[in-house]
């Protein structure tokens, strides 16, 4: 149960494009075309999910043991980076299908504050290590479907006419704006089904 | 082969140097640092439970010593004198740790109050342990009184619908009266 | 054409002004830009590193060998970011509780990154430091901007002084996550109406 929550959260409630403003260089940039969306959100999933397990390790095994948590946000990025070049090479040589269709994302993902951003919110909200791993794996569900859908909407923007200076990176975010507004809805939801729970 | 040891090379040396930078900068803040956050998360509530305390109560503060760890204690006066004491007290709540700062007055064996520093409590429900409203249940009242919530046949009234959080802040709280029987020896002899 | 410090420095302002014509770093201008205050702050952080990183990358481009550059990069631009979050905890501690994890997140702002790529790893010191000052205070305006009109409209105050009449209804819509994706959108299609030179 408390991990339905969690999802609920991460995915809807607290979506980490529409309401915590993390990602969303991705967001406008590869979102013109469902492809390249779904892409891209398939890869953020995984490398999340990943990234997340191995810096919460890092974080209570080497950086508390060793008494250097300032360096956080250094050994995070340096993590991050390795291990997208890992999955990069790895999925080269084992899984080349997976490879075509995710491979040109994945050097985009270091610099997506998304994949930093979380793993630094699992430290800094004390999640232990399945919190952290389920956090991270909504929050990339919650990327991904923010990201689709935003996709599917700009898709429509080809046939309809836009005054010039509205064009593009403008009516993106305007849009991505209406999108946030109906995501607002959830709002409330998790703090119900905790009380809901509690009773 | 020559390129790849220039490589490693040059990585290992931007890292030393970053390294020994950042290494001075954190010593040069270090003290800064562990300050401001006393002034700014524990201070307030510091200045509610000693209330009447006539010193620097963030400067006056010591390192106390009980079963091998090192608890911090800060100390209020009044006309150079100690009357009061408080330090802070962990407990799990129901998200994570909620953070308790209690006072007690050394003369009377009575709590001060109490102040929530941290918590990370579901806004508008555990979240409102830290409201006077509830908070006020914890002051000056007798050391030897039992505090738990009313569910728990105490006297203590629970924040509706956060009785989990409550039952937090209560269990914190009768920890610190454990230590603060412990400790309160050192600190009067220190007077 | 001739390249000069004045007009590598003078770029940020307009031509290639972030966050509007380099639609770049959008993370911390949509999270921060609250309250002026946190503008500000975020701003001349971002400047900080973006100067330093630009000095330090356009001085040592010459050893660093081309296949792990962005590596090295990383490393420089994270060394500047932790010294900016030590040094704002220990003097702005208020400030830095109100940007909390947009402060190690300014590692990851492309605006720094593409910045060493594409301009510091080519160009003398001298040029990157003016591109890199340039575009900080840029993106540092643009903040202050969109920070303003997001504060005095949602919370009717202007760096927490009260602006507004008394009887003023916040319009609270523009410091919630959809009014910041919707203001920003308005801005950008306001400067689009200009051209860039």
């Amino acid at each position: 149960m408390e991990y339905i929550i969690l999802a609920i959260n991460a995915i809807l409630v607290k979506n980490i494009l529409l309401a915590q403003y993390l990602g969303n260089c991705p967001f406008m940039g590869v979102s013109k075309k469902m492809e390249t969306a779904t892409g891209m959100g398939m890869a953020v999933i995984f490398v999340i999910t990943f990234a997340t397990s191995i810096t919460w390790f890092v974080h209570h095994y080497l950086l508390v043991l060793l008494k250097i948590e300032y360096l956080q946000t250094i050994v995070f990025i340096l993590v991050i980076a390795s291990l997208v070049q890992l999955i990069e090479m790895f999925l080269k040589k084992i899984v080349p299908a997976l490879y075509k269709a995710l491979g040109i994302f994945l050097p985009l993902i270091t610099t997506n504050c998304a994949i930093l951003g979380v793993a630094v919110l699992c430290i800094n909200n004390e999640f232990n290590f399945l919190q952290s791993l389920f956090y991270a794996l909504f929050s990339g569900v919650g990327f991904a479907l923010a990201l689709i859908l935003f996709a599917g909407i700009r898709g429509r923007f080809e046939i309809a006419y836009i005054p010039k200076v509205l064009q593009d990176t403008a009516i993106a975010l305007v849009t991505a704006g209406l999108m946030a507004l109906a995501f607002y809805g959830f709002m409330g939801i998790d703090n119900s089904l905790q009380a809901l729970m509690i009773k | 082969m020559r390129e790849y040891i220039r490589m490693v090379a040059v990585l290992t040396a931007i890292a030393a140097v970053c390294g020994l930078l950042l290494a001075a900068v954190k010593k040069g803040t270090e003290k800064r640092i562990e300050e401001q956050i006393l002034v700014n998360v524990q201070g307030p509530a510091l200045n509610n439970v000693l209330a009447s305390s006539t010193n620097d109560i963030i400067q006056d503060r010591e390192e106390i010593t009980v079963d091998q760890e090192i608890k911090i204690v800060f100390l209020g006066k009044k006309n150079g004198q100690i009357w009061a004491i408080a330090f802070e007290m962990t407990a799990m709540g129901y998200k994570g740790k909620i953070g308790v700062m209690v006072g007690f007055d050394l003369e009377k064996d009575r709590l001060t109050g109490i102040g929530i520093l941290t918590h990370q409590e579901t806004p508008g429900l555990g979240a409102r342990v830290s409201e006077p409203i509830f908070t006020n249940n914890f002051k000056d009242r007798v050391i030897s009184e039992i505090f738990k919530v009313k569910k728990d046949n105490g006297t203590i009234d629970a924040v509706s619908g956060a009785t989990i959080s409550s039952r937090a802040v209560c269990s914190a709280v009768e920890q610190s009266i454990v230590l603060y029987s412990a400790i309160k020896d050192q600190v009067v002899k220190k007077k | 054409m001739k390249k000069t410090i004045a007009h590598e420095f003078l770029k940020g302002f307009w031509e290639i002004l972030p966050p509007f014509r380099l639609v770049l770093g959008l993370c911390p201008v949509l999270a921060v830009t609250t309250a002026v205050e946190n503008g500000i702050g975020m701003g001349l952080s971002t400047t900080f590193v973006l100067f330093f990183s630009n000095v330090i990358i356009s001085s040592i481009k010459k050893i660093i060998p081309k296949k792990v550059r962005i590596a090295s990069y990383i490393i420089i631009i994270a060394t500047f970011v932790v010294i900016v979050e030590l040094v704002m905890k220990a003097y702005f501690f208020s400030i830095s509780k109100q940007l909390g994890l947009f402060i190690n997140l300014i590692v990851v702002n492309c605006i720094i990154l593409g910045r060493a790529e594409a301009f510091a790893s080519k160009n003398p010191i001298y040029l990157s430091a003016a591109d890199g000052l340039g575009i900080g205070l840029g993106f540092t305006l643009s903040l202050i901007l969109i920070s303003t009109i997001r504060e005095i409209l949602g919370k009717g105050t202007f760096l927490g002084m009260q602006v507004m009449w008394n009887s003023y209804e916040p319009f609270a819509f523009m410091v919630s996550a959809p009014g910041a994706f919707v203001c920003l959108g308005l801005i950008l299609a306001l400067i689009n109406l200009f051209p860039k030179k």
